[in-house]
Protein backbone atom coordinates (compact mmCIF):
# COMPACT_ATOMS: atom_id res chain seq x y z
CA UNK A 1 0.00 0.00 0.00
CA UNK A 2 2.84 2.38 0.80
CA UNK A 3 4.63 1.73 -2.47
CA UNK A 4 3.24 3.98 -5.19
CA UNK A 5 4.84 2.01 -8.00
CA UNK A 6 2.48 0.22 -10.30
CA UNK A 7 3.89 -2.54 -12.46
CA UNK A 8 2.26 -3.03 -15.82
CA UNK A 9 2.96 -5.82 -18.22
CA UNK A 10 3.34 -4.57 -21.77
CA UNK A 11 2.44 -6.66 -24.83
CA UNK A 12 6.15 -7.41 -25.17
CA UNK A 13 6.08 -9.17 -21.80
CA UNK A 14 8.07 -6.46 -20.03
CA UNK A 15 7.09 -5.09 -16.63
CA UNK A 16 6.88 -1.30 -16.85
CA UNK A 17 7.14 0.49 -13.53
CA UNK A 18 4.96 3.60 -13.27
CA UNK A 19 5.27 5.93 -10.31
CA UNK A 20 1.86 7.32 -9.31
CA UNK A 21 1.81 11.04 -8.52
CA UNK A 22 0.22 12.12 -5.25
CA UNK A 23 -2.06 15.01 -4.41
CA UNK A 24 0.61 17.65 -3.75
CA UNK A 25 2.42 17.80 -7.12
CA UNK A 26 -0.95 17.56 -8.86
CA UNK A 27 -2.32 20.46 -6.85
CA UNK A 28 0.76 22.47 -7.79
CA UNK A 29 0.30 21.59 -11.46
CA UNK A 30 -3.34 22.63 -11.20
CA UNK A 31 -2.32 25.98 -9.71
CA UNK A 32 0.10 26.60 -12.57
CA UNK A 33 -2.63 25.72 -15.06
CA UNK A 34 -4.98 28.11 -13.29
CA UNK A 35 -2.46 30.92 -13.64
CA UNK A 36 -1.75 30.03 -17.30
CA UNK A 37 -5.45 30.05 -18.12
CA UNK A 38 -6.03 33.29 -16.26
CA UNK A 39 -3.12 35.05 -17.94
CA UNK A 40 -4.13 33.69 -21.37
CA UNK A 41 -7.64 34.99 -20.85
CA UNK A 42 -6.45 38.43 -19.77
CA UNK A 43 -4.08 38.71 -22.75
CA UNK A 44 -6.85 37.68 -25.14
CA UNK A 45 -9.20 40.22 -23.55
CA UNK A 46 -7.06 43.16 -24.64
CA UNK A 47 -7.70 42.93 -28.41
CA UNK A 48 -11.23 41.63 -27.76
CA UNK A 49 -12.14 44.69 -25.76
CA UNK A 50 -11.62 46.75 -28.91
CA UNK A 51 -14.39 44.78 -30.62
CA UNK A 52 -17.00 46.04 -28.19
CA UNK A 53 -20.01 43.95 -27.28
CA UNK A 54 -19.34 41.25 -29.91
CA UNK A 55 -15.89 40.81 -28.38
CA UNK A 56 -17.73 40.08 -25.17
CA UNK A 57 -19.29 37.04 -26.82
CA UNK A 58 -15.94 35.81 -28.11
CA UNK A 59 -14.50 36.33 -24.65
CA UNK A 60 -17.23 34.17 -23.18
CA UNK A 61 -16.54 31.45 -25.75
CA UNK A 62 -12.89 31.68 -24.77
CA UNK A 63 -13.75 31.44 -21.11
CA UNK A 64 -15.82 28.37 -21.90
CA UNK A 65 -12.86 26.85 -23.72
CA UNK A 66 -10.50 27.62 -20.85
CA UNK A 67 -12.89 26.08 -18.35
CA UNK A 68 -13.86 22.89 -20.13
CA UNK A 69 -11.65 22.28 -23.16
CA UNK A 70 -8.17 23.43 -22.06
CA UNK A 71 -7.22 20.33 -20.11
CA UNK A 72 -8.75 17.90 -22.62
CA UNK A 73 -7.02 19.44 -25.63
CA UNK A 74 -3.67 19.70 -23.84
CA UNK A 75 -3.79 16.15 -22.51
CA UNK A 76 -4.88 14.62 -25.79
CA UNK A 77 -2.49 16.59 -28.01
CA UNK A 78 0.66 16.69 -25.85
CA UNK A 79 0.60 13.04 -24.70
CA UNK A 80 -1.05 13.62 -21.37
CA UNK A 81 0.53 16.87 -20.25
CA UNK A 82 -1.02 20.26 -19.62
CA UNK A 83 1.32 23.18 -19.11
CA UNK A 84 1.26 22.73 -15.35
CA UNK A 85 1.77 18.97 -15.54
CA UNK A 86 4.72 19.48 -17.87
CA UNK A 87 6.25 21.95 -15.46
CA UNK A 88 5.88 19.48 -12.57
CA UNK A 89 6.93 16.49 -14.67
CA UNK A 90 3.56 14.73 -14.48
CA UNK A 91 1.73 12.83 -17.16
CA UNK A 92 -1.77 11.36 -17.53
CA UNK A 93 -1.74 7.78 -18.80
CA UNK A 94 -4.24 4.98 -19.23
CA UNK A 95 -4.17 2.16 -16.73
CA UNK A 96 -1.94 0.26 -19.19
CA UNK A 97 0.64 3.03 -19.35
CA UNK A 98 -0.24 4.36 -22.80
CA UNK A 99 -0.80 8.12 -23.30
CA UNK A 100 -4.34 9.23 -22.53
CA UNK A 101 -6.79 9.40 -25.47
CA UNK A 102 -9.56 11.89 -26.21
CA UNK A 103 -12.52 10.15 -24.60
CA UNK A 104 -10.87 9.17 -21.30
CA UNK A 105 -9.50 12.69 -21.08
CA UNK A 106 -13.03 14.06 -21.57
CA UNK A 107 -14.33 11.77 -18.82
CA UNK A 108 -11.68 12.68 -16.27
CA UNK A 109 -11.97 16.39 -16.93
CA UNK A 110 -15.79 16.48 -16.89
CA UNK A 111 -15.80 14.58 -13.61
CA UNK A 112 -13.42 17.16 -12.19
CA UNK A 113 -16.70 18.90 -11.35
CA UNK A 114 -17.36 16.20 -8.73
CA UNK A 115 -13.81 15.96 -7.41
CA UNK A 116 -13.67 19.69 -6.83
CA UNK A 117 -16.94 19.68 -4.92
CA UNK A 118 -16.84 20.49 -1.22
CA UNK A 119 -14.59 23.52 -1.05
CA UNK A 120 -11.45 23.00 -3.12
CA UNK A 121 -10.98 19.40 -4.26
CA UNK A 122 -12.40 17.82 -1.09
CA UNK A 123 -13.64 14.66 -2.79
CA UNK A 124 -10.59 14.52 -5.03
CA UNK A 125 -8.18 14.78 -2.08
CA UNK A 126 -9.97 12.05 -0.14
CA UNK A 127 -9.99 9.86 -3.21
CA UNK A 128 -6.28 10.34 -3.97
CA UNK A 129 -5.43 9.51 -0.35
CA UNK A 130 -7.57 6.36 -0.30
CA UNK A 131 -6.73 4.97 -3.72
CA UNK A 132 -3.53 2.89 -3.92
CA UNK A 133 -2.62 4.60 -7.19
CA UNK A 134 -3.62 8.09 -5.99
CA UNK A 135 -6.42 8.46 -8.48
CA UNK A 136 -9.24 10.94 -8.03
CA UNK A 137 -12.80 9.89 -8.89
CA UNK A 138 -12.48 11.19 -12.43
CA UNK A 139 -9.39 9.08 -12.96
CA UNK A 140 -11.09 5.98 -11.59
CA UNK A 141 -14.07 6.33 -13.92
CA UNK A 142 -11.91 7.26 -16.91
CA UNK A 143 -9.49 4.40 -16.24
CA UNK A 144 -6.50 6.74 -16.13
CA UNK A 145 -3.83 7.68 -13.62
CA UNK A 146 -1.34 10.52 -13.19
CA UNK A 147 2.29 9.44 -13.02
CA UNK A 148 5.66 11.07 -12.58
CA UNK A 149 6.97 11.37 -16.13
CA UNK A 150 10.50 12.43 -15.24
CA UNK A 151 12.83 9.52 -14.73
CA UNK A 152 14.66 9.16 -11.47
CA UNK A 153 18.27 10.34 -11.68
CA UNK A 154 20.36 7.44 -12.98
CA UNK A 155 22.03 5.35 -10.32
CA UNK A 156 25.73 5.55 -9.65
CA UNK A 157 28.08 3.44 -11.68
CA UNK A 158 30.32 0.79 -10.22
CA UNK A 159 33.73 2.44 -9.78
CA UNK A 160 36.34 1.11 -12.16
CA UNK A 161 39.01 -0.88 -10.31
CA UNK A 162 40.98 -3.92 -11.47
CA UNK A 163 38.80 -7.03 -11.26
CA UNK A 164 39.34 -9.72 -8.69
CA UNK A 165 37.72 -13.19 -9.07
CA UNK A 166 35.47 -14.28 -6.20
CA UNK A 167 37.12 -16.91 -3.97
CA UNK A 168 33.82 -18.80 -3.55
CA UNK A 169 30.62 -19.34 -5.51
CA UNK A 170 27.81 -16.91 -4.69
CA UNK A 171 24.10 -17.36 -5.47
CA UNK A 172 22.50 -15.04 -8.03
CA UNK A 173 20.82 -12.80 -5.44
CA UNK A 174 24.03 -12.57 -3.43
CA UNK A 175 25.89 -11.49 -6.57
CA UNK A 176 23.18 -8.90 -7.24
CA UNK A 177 23.49 -7.59 -3.68
CA UNK A 178 27.24 -7.25 -4.08
CA UNK A 179 26.95 -5.34 -7.36
CA UNK A 180 24.24 -3.15 -5.90
CA UNK A 181 26.46 -2.33 -2.94
CA UNK A 182 29.22 -1.28 -5.33
CA UNK A 183 26.77 0.84 -7.31
CA UNK A 184 25.35 2.63 -4.31
CA UNK A 185 28.53 2.97 -2.30
CA UNK A 186 28.97 6.50 -3.64
CA UNK A 187 25.78 7.56 -1.86
CA UNK A 188 26.92 6.18 1.51
CA UNK A 189 29.35 7.64 4.01
CA UNK A 190 32.77 6.03 4.29
CA UNK A 191 32.04 4.62 7.74
CA UNK A 192 28.76 3.11 6.62
CA UNK A 193 30.51 1.54 3.61
CA UNK A 194 33.12 -0.02 5.88
CA UNK A 195 30.46 -1.20 8.32
CA UNK A 196 28.54 -2.95 5.54
CA UNK A 197 31.67 -4.44 4.02
CA UNK A 198 32.70 -5.71 7.46
CA UNK A 199 29.56 -7.88 7.57
CA UNK A 200 31.04 -10.10 4.88
CA UNK A 201 33.95 -11.15 7.06
CA UNK A 202 34.57 -14.67 5.65
CA UNK A 203 34.57 -13.23 2.12
CA UNK A 204 36.74 -10.18 2.75
CA UNK A 205 40.26 -10.63 4.07
CA UNK A 206 40.99 -7.31 5.70
CA UNK A 207 38.64 -4.81 7.28
CA UNK A 208 37.91 -1.11 6.86
CA UNK A 209 38.89 0.52 3.54
CA UNK A 210 40.59 -2.66 2.31
CA UNK A 211 37.35 -4.67 2.58
CA UNK A 212 35.44 -2.01 0.61
CA UNK A 213 38.12 -2.00 -2.08
CA UNK A 214 38.01 -5.78 -2.29
CA UNK A 215 34.22 -5.79 -2.71
CA UNK A 216 34.54 -3.19 -5.50
CA UNK A 217 37.05 -5.42 -7.25
CA UNK A 218 34.72 -8.42 -6.93
CA UNK A 219 31.84 -6.35 -8.32
CA UNK A 220 34.00 -5.42 -11.31
CA UNK A 221 34.76 -9.07 -11.86
CA UNK A 222 31.04 -9.94 -11.70
CA UNK A 223 30.28 -7.29 -14.32
CA UNK A 224 32.89 -8.83 -16.58
CA UNK A 225 35.37 -5.96 -16.54
CA UNK A 226 39.07 -6.76 -17.01
CA UNK B 1 27.24 -13.56 -20.66
CA UNK B 2 28.82 -10.95 -18.42
CA UNK B 3 27.22 -7.55 -18.26
CA UNK B 4 30.13 -5.64 -19.82
CA UNK B 5 30.10 -7.86 -22.91
CA UNK B 6 26.30 -7.55 -23.22
CA UNK B 7 26.54 -3.76 -23.14
CA UNK B 8 29.42 -3.77 -25.61
CA UNK B 9 27.39 -5.92 -28.00
CA UNK B 10 24.11 -3.97 -27.90
CA UNK B 11 24.93 -0.56 -26.40
CA UNK B 12 25.25 1.04 -29.83
CA UNK B 13 21.76 -0.01 -30.82
CA UNK B 14 20.31 1.32 -27.56
CA UNK B 15 22.00 4.65 -28.07
CA UNK B 16 20.68 4.90 -31.63
CA UNK B 17 17.12 4.19 -30.51
CA UNK B 18 17.44 6.65 -27.62
CA UNK B 19 18.73 9.35 -29.97
CA UNK B 20 15.92 8.70 -32.44
CA UNK B 21 13.28 8.89 -29.68
CA UNK B 22 14.75 12.12 -28.35
CA UNK B 23 14.78 13.65 -31.82
CA UNK B 24 11.18 12.55 -32.27
CA UNK B 25 10.08 14.42 -29.17
CA UNK B 26 11.60 17.59 -30.60
CA UNK B 27 10.19 17.37 -34.15
CA UNK B 28 7.58 14.59 -34.36
CA UNK B 29 6.29 15.18 -37.90
CA UNK B 30 9.66 15.18 -39.64
CA UNK B 31 11.08 12.20 -37.83
CA UNK B 32 8.01 10.05 -38.49
CA UNK B 33 8.18 10.77 -42.21
CA UNK B 34 11.83 9.81 -42.19
CA UNK B 35 12.70 6.31 -43.37
CA UNK B 36 14.43 5.46 -40.11
CA UNK B 37 11.00 5.30 -38.45
CA UNK B 38 10.30 2.03 -40.27
CA UNK B 39 12.86 0.29 -38.06
CA UNK B 40 11.32 1.54 -34.85
CA UNK B 41 8.87 -1.28 -33.99
CA UNK B 42 11.44 -3.99 -34.64
CA UNK B 43 14.27 -2.30 -32.75
CA UNK B 44 11.91 -1.39 -29.91
CA UNK B 45 10.91 -5.04 -29.51
CA UNK B 46 14.55 -6.13 -29.63
CA UNK B 47 15.21 -3.67 -26.84
CA UNK B 48 12.35 -5.13 -24.80
CA UNK B 49 13.95 -8.52 -25.30
CA UNK B 50 17.25 -7.13 -24.05
CA UNK B 51 15.54 -5.68 -20.97
CA UNK B 52 13.97 -9.06 -20.22
CA UNK B 53 17.36 -10.72 -20.61
CA UNK B 54 19.07 -8.11 -18.43
CA UNK B 55 16.52 -8.59 -15.67
CA UNK B 56 16.60 -12.37 -15.97
CA UNK B 57 20.39 -12.46 -15.75
CA UNK B 58 20.41 -10.09 -12.81
CA UNK B 59 22.42 -7.32 -14.47
CA UNK B 60 22.95 -4.22 -12.41
CA UNK B 61 20.59 -1.25 -12.22
CA UNK B 62 22.88 0.73 -14.44
CA UNK B 63 21.79 -1.40 -17.39
CA UNK B 64 18.20 -2.27 -16.44
CA UNK B 65 17.29 1.31 -15.62
CA UNK B 66 18.84 2.61 -18.81
CA UNK B 67 16.81 0.08 -20.82
CA UNK B 68 13.65 0.68 -18.82
CA UNK B 69 13.86 4.39 -19.61
CA UNK B 70 14.05 3.76 -23.35
CA UNK B 71 11.27 1.16 -23.16
CA UNK B 72 8.97 3.64 -21.44
CA UNK B 73 9.61 6.23 -24.11
CA UNK B 74 9.03 3.70 -26.87
CA UNK B 75 5.92 2.27 -25.24
CA UNK B 76 4.44 5.75 -25.17
CA UNK B 77 5.10 6.18 -28.87
CA UNK B 78 4.07 2.75 -30.10
CA UNK B 79 0.81 2.53 -28.17
CA UNK B 80 -0.37 6.13 -28.34
CA UNK B 81 -3.98 6.91 -29.25
CA UNK B 82 -4.68 7.45 -32.95
CA UNK B 83 -5.21 11.08 -33.95
CA UNK B 84 -8.88 12.15 -34.17
CA UNK B 85 -10.44 12.07 -37.62
CA UNK B 86 -13.25 14.30 -38.88
CA UNK B 87 -14.76 11.31 -40.62
CA UNK B 88 -15.27 9.50 -37.35
CA UNK B 89 -16.78 12.57 -35.77
CA UNK B 90 -19.30 12.82 -38.61
CA UNK B 91 -20.08 9.11 -38.35
CA UNK B 92 -20.60 9.55 -34.62
CA UNK B 93 -23.08 12.40 -35.05
CA UNK B 94 -25.04 10.76 -37.86
CA UNK B 95 -25.11 7.24 -36.45
CA UNK B 96 -23.21 6.44 -33.29
CA UNK B 97 -24.72 9.08 -31.06
CA UNK B 98 -28.41 8.37 -31.86
CA UNK B 99 -27.71 4.66 -31.46
CA UNK B 100 -26.15 5.30 -28.08
CA UNK B 101 -29.13 7.40 -26.98
CA UNK B 102 -31.52 4.64 -28.04
CA UNK B 103 -29.42 2.00 -26.30
CA UNK B 104 -29.72 3.97 -23.05
CA UNK B 105 -33.44 4.66 -23.51
CA UNK B 106 -34.35 3.77 -19.93
CA UNK B 107 -32.08 6.41 -18.47
CA UNK B 108 -33.16 8.91 -21.12
CA UNK B 109 -36.83 8.27 -20.33
CA UNK B 110 -36.19 8.69 -16.61
CA UNK B 111 -34.31 11.92 -17.24
CA UNK B 112 -37.09 13.22 -19.50
CA UNK B 113 -39.71 12.49 -16.81
CA UNK B 114 -37.53 14.10 -14.11
CA UNK B 115 -37.23 17.23 -16.22
CA UNK B 116 -40.56 17.63 -18.02
CA UNK B 117 -42.83 16.57 -15.15
CA UNK B 118 -41.78 19.39 -12.75
CA UNK B 119 -41.82 21.81 -15.68
CA UNK B 120 -45.37 20.88 -16.65
CA UNK B 121 -46.59 20.89 -13.06
CA UNK B 122 -45.13 24.37 -12.52
CA UNK B 123 -46.56 25.62 -15.78
CA UNK B 124 -50.08 24.45 -14.91
CA UNK B 125 -49.91 25.43 -11.24
CA UNK B 126 -48.93 29.00 -12.04
CA UNK B 127 -51.87 29.37 -14.43
CA UNK B 128 -54.10 28.35 -11.56
CA UNK B 129 -52.40 30.39 -8.82
CA UNK B 130 -50.11 33.04 -10.39
CA UNK B 131 -48.67 34.16 -7.04
CA UNK B 132 -46.73 30.86 -6.88
CA UNK B 133 -44.21 32.41 -9.27
CA UNK B 134 -43.05 34.61 -6.41
CA UNK B 135 -42.09 31.59 -4.33
CA UNK B 136 -39.70 30.39 -7.04
CA UNK B 137 -38.21 33.71 -8.22
CA UNK B 138 -37.67 36.99 -6.43
CA UNK B 139 -39.27 40.10 -7.80
CA UNK B 140 -36.06 41.39 -9.43
CA UNK B 141 -35.75 38.19 -11.48
CA UNK B 142 -39.42 38.38 -12.46
CA UNK B 143 -38.97 41.97 -13.57
CA UNK B 144 -35.99 40.91 -15.71
CA UNK B 145 -38.01 38.14 -17.37
CA UNK B 146 -40.84 40.54 -18.06
CA UNK B 147 -38.44 43.02 -19.61
CA UNK B 148 -36.87 40.30 -21.81
CA UNK B 149 -40.19 39.07 -23.19
CA UNK B 150 -42.04 42.38 -23.37
CA UNK B 151 -44.09 42.24 -26.60
CA UNK B 152 -42.77 45.73 -27.40
CA UNK B 153 -39.17 44.47 -27.37
CA UNK B 154 -37.44 44.29 -30.80
CA UNK B 155 -35.07 41.50 -29.79
CA UNK B 156 -37.08 39.06 -27.73
CA UNK B 157 -35.48 36.92 -25.11
CA UNK B 158 -32.89 39.44 -23.95
CA UNK B 159 -32.77 42.89 -22.49
CA UNK B 160 -29.54 43.96 -24.22
CA UNK B 161 -26.54 42.57 -26.09
CA UNK B 162 -25.77 41.58 -29.66
CA UNK B 163 -26.23 38.18 -31.29
CA UNK B 164 -22.55 37.28 -30.91
CA UNK B 165 -22.49 38.18 -27.25
CA UNK B 166 -25.57 36.13 -26.54
CA UNK B 167 -24.13 33.19 -28.50
CA UNK B 168 -21.09 33.16 -26.26
CA UNK B 169 -23.25 33.49 -23.19
CA UNK B 170 -25.58 30.66 -24.19
CA UNK B 171 -22.69 28.32 -24.96
CA UNK B 172 -20.98 29.00 -21.65
CA UNK B 173 -24.14 28.79 -19.58
CA UNK B 174 -26.01 25.90 -21.18
CA UNK B 175 -23.05 23.62 -21.86
CA UNK B 176 -21.87 24.24 -18.31
CA UNK B 177 -25.25 23.10 -16.97
CA UNK B 178 -25.28 20.03 -19.20
CA UNK B 179 -21.72 18.99 -18.27
CA UNK B 180 -22.41 19.53 -14.59
CA UNK B 181 -25.59 17.46 -14.72
CA UNK B 182 -23.56 14.62 -16.26
CA UNK B 183 -20.69 14.88 -13.78
CA UNK B 184 -22.91 15.24 -10.71
CA UNK B 185 -24.54 11.95 -11.65
CA UNK B 186 -21.51 10.30 -10.08
CA UNK B 187 -22.90 11.30 -6.66
CA UNK B 188 -25.17 8.23 -6.73
CA UNK B 189 -27.33 9.97 -9.35
CA UNK B 190 -28.55 12.55 -6.82
CA UNK B 191 -26.79 15.42 -8.58
CA UNK B 192 -28.29 14.61 -11.96
CA UNK B 193 -31.77 14.27 -10.44
CA UNK B 194 -31.35 17.61 -8.72
CA UNK B 195 -30.05 19.47 -11.78
CA UNK B 196 -32.79 18.04 -14.00
CA UNK B 197 -35.56 18.74 -11.48
CA UNK B 198 -34.34 22.21 -10.58
CA UNK B 199 -34.05 23.23 -14.23
CA UNK B 200 -37.51 21.78 -14.88
CA UNK B 201 -38.98 23.89 -12.08
CA UNK B 202 -37.15 27.03 -13.24
CA UNK B 203 -38.06 26.70 -16.89
CA UNK B 204 -41.65 25.69 -16.08
CA UNK B 205 -41.85 28.61 -13.68
CA UNK B 206 -40.68 31.17 -16.23
CA UNK B 207 -42.97 29.78 -18.91
CA UNK B 208 -45.92 29.69 -16.53
CA UNK B 209 -45.38 33.19 -15.21
CA UNK B 210 -44.98 34.80 -18.63
CA UNK B 211 -48.01 32.95 -19.99
CA UNK B 212 -50.06 33.95 -16.98
CA UNK B 213 -49.30 37.66 -17.34
CA UNK B 214 -50.04 37.61 -21.05
CA UNK B 215 -46.47 37.70 -22.40
CA UNK B 216 -46.85 34.12 -23.60
CA UNK B 217 -46.77 35.09 -27.28
CA UNK B 218 -43.21 36.41 -27.45
CA UNK B 219 -41.98 33.77 -25.01
CA UNK B 220 -43.23 30.76 -26.92
CA UNK B 221 -42.16 32.33 -30.22
CA UNK B 222 -38.70 32.72 -28.74
CA UNK B 223 -38.19 29.31 -27.19
CA UNK B 224 -40.08 27.04 -29.60
CA UNK B 225 -37.28 26.56 -32.13
CA UNK B 226 -34.08 26.21 -30.12
CA UNK B 227 -35.70 24.28 -27.27
CA UNK B 228 -35.77 21.25 -29.57
CA UNK B 229 -31.99 21.03 -29.32
CA UNK B 230 -31.49 22.65 -25.94
CA UNK B 231 -33.96 20.73 -23.77
CA UNK B 232 -33.25 17.43 -25.50
CA UNK B 233 -29.52 17.89 -24.97
CA UNK B 234 -30.10 18.70 -21.30
CA UNK B 235 -32.18 15.54 -20.91
CA UNK B 236 -29.49 13.45 -22.65
CA UNK B 237 -26.70 14.85 -20.47
CA UNK B 238 -28.82 14.28 -17.36
CA UNK B 239 -29.61 10.76 -18.54
CA UNK B 240 -25.89 10.09 -18.95
CA UNK B 241 -25.42 11.29 -15.36
CA UNK B 242 -28.22 9.01 -14.16
CA UNK B 243 -26.56 6.11 -15.92
CA UNK B 244 -23.32 6.86 -14.10
CA UNK B 245 -25.07 7.03 -10.74
CA UNK B 246 -27.08 3.87 -11.37
CA UNK B 247 -23.92 2.02 -12.35
CA UNK B 248 -22.34 3.06 -9.07
CA UNK B 249 -25.40 1.86 -7.12
CA UNK B 250 -26.11 -1.32 -9.09
CA UNK B 251 -23.22 -2.35 -11.32
CA UNK B 252 -24.99 -5.55 -12.34
CA UNK B 253 -22.89 -8.59 -13.18
CA UNK B 254 -19.61 -6.73 -13.12
CA UNK B 255 -17.29 -5.34 -10.52
CA UNK B 256 -17.85 -1.66 -9.78
CA UNK B 257 -14.55 -0.48 -11.24
CA UNK B 258 -14.88 -1.89 -14.77
CA UNK B 259 -18.62 -1.14 -14.80
CA UNK B 260 -17.91 2.51 -13.96
CA UNK B 261 -15.24 2.77 -16.64
CA UNK B 262 -17.71 1.42 -19.21
CA UNK B 263 -20.42 3.82 -18.02
CA UNK B 264 -17.96 6.72 -18.10
CA UNK B 265 -17.04 5.84 -21.68
CA UNK B 266 -20.72 5.88 -22.71
CA UNK B 267 -21.42 8.99 -20.65
CA UNK B 268 -18.57 10.96 -22.20
CA UNK B 269 -19.85 10.17 -25.69
CA UNK B 270 -23.35 11.23 -24.70
CA UNK B 271 -21.99 14.42 -23.15
CA UNK B 272 -20.03 15.21 -26.31
CA UNK B 273 -23.15 14.67 -28.43
CA UNK B 274 -25.12 16.90 -26.08
CA UNK B 275 -22.36 19.48 -26.43
CA UNK B 276 -22.74 19.46 -30.23
CA UNK B 277 -26.52 19.82 -29.86
CA UNK B 278 -26.11 22.73 -27.46
CA UNK B 279 -23.82 24.51 -29.92
CA UNK B 280 -26.60 24.27 -32.52
CA UNK B 281 -29.13 25.40 -29.90
CA UNK B 282 -27.02 28.40 -28.92
CA UNK B 283 -26.60 29.39 -32.55
CA UNK B 284 -30.36 29.17 -33.17
CA UNK B 285 -31.13 30.97 -29.94
CA UNK B 286 -28.80 33.85 -30.72
CA UNK B 287 -29.47 34.34 -34.42
CA UNK B 288 -32.91 32.91 -35.19
CA UNK B 289 -35.06 32.83 -32.06
CA UNK B 290 -34.35 36.43 -31.14
CA UNK B 291 -35.65 37.76 -34.43
CA UNK B 292 -39.04 39.27 -33.57
CA UNK B 293 -40.02 40.40 -37.06
CA UNK B 294 -40.80 36.95 -38.49
CA UNK B 295 -44.50 35.97 -38.66
CA UNK B 296 -45.90 33.36 -36.32
CA UNK B 297 -46.36 30.80 -39.08
CA UNK B 298 -42.63 30.84 -39.90
CA UNK B 299 -41.61 30.76 -36.25
CA UNK B 300 -43.83 27.90 -35.17
CA UNK B 301 -43.51 26.06 -38.48
CA UNK B 302 -39.72 26.03 -38.24
CA UNK B 303 -39.96 25.04 -34.59
CA UNK B 304 -42.17 22.06 -35.43
CA UNK B 305 -39.74 21.06 -38.17
CA UNK B 306 -36.78 21.27 -35.79
CA UNK B 307 -38.53 19.16 -33.14
CA UNK B 308 -39.38 16.57 -35.79
CA UNK B 309 -35.80 16.69 -37.03
CA UNK B 310 -34.31 16.15 -33.56
CA UNK B 311 -36.69 13.38 -32.57
CA UNK B 312 -36.37 11.71 -35.97
CA UNK B 313 -32.60 11.95 -35.82
CA UNK B 314 -32.42 10.43 -32.36
CA UNK B 315 -35.07 7.84 -33.17
CA UNK B 316 -34.01 6.65 -36.59
CA UNK B 317 -30.49 7.78 -37.55
CA UNK B 318 -27.94 4.98 -37.75
CA UNK B 319 -30.51 2.21 -37.95
CA UNK B 320 -30.10 -0.71 -40.32
CA UNK B 321 -26.66 0.19 -41.59
CA UNK B 322 -23.81 -2.18 -40.95
CA UNK B 323 -21.39 -0.61 -38.54
CA UNK B 324 -18.38 -1.53 -36.52
CA UNK B 325 -18.73 -1.97 -32.80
Amino acid sequence: MIDTIREIETPEGIALRLRAAGALPRAQAWMIDLVVRGVGLVIAMIPLSLLGVAGNGVAMLLMFGMTWAYAVVCEACFSGQTVGKRALGLRVVHADGTPVGWLPSVVRNLLRGVDILPGVYGVGLASTLLDPHARRLGDIVAGTMVIHANELPPGQQVPDVPALPLPLVLAADEQAALVEFAERAGQLGTQRQEELAGLLRPLTDGDGPAAVRQLMAHANWLLGRP
Amino acid sequence: MKQERFVALHGGEWDRLQAWLDALERQPKRMLRDESSLDFPASYRRLCHHLALARGRGYSHEVTERLQRIVQQGHRLLYRAPPPRWQRMAAFLTGGFPRLVRAQWRCMLAAAVLFYLPALVMLVLIQWRPELAHSVFDSQQLADFEKMYDPANQHIGRSSGTDMQMFGYYVMNNVGIAFRSFASGLLFGVGAVYVLGANGVLIGGVAGHLTAIGYGGPFWRFVAAHSAFELTALVIAGGAGLKLGLTLLAPGRQRRGPALVAAGWIGAQLALGAFAMLLVAAFLEAYWSSNASLPDAVKFGSAALLWLLVLGWLGFAGRGRRHGA
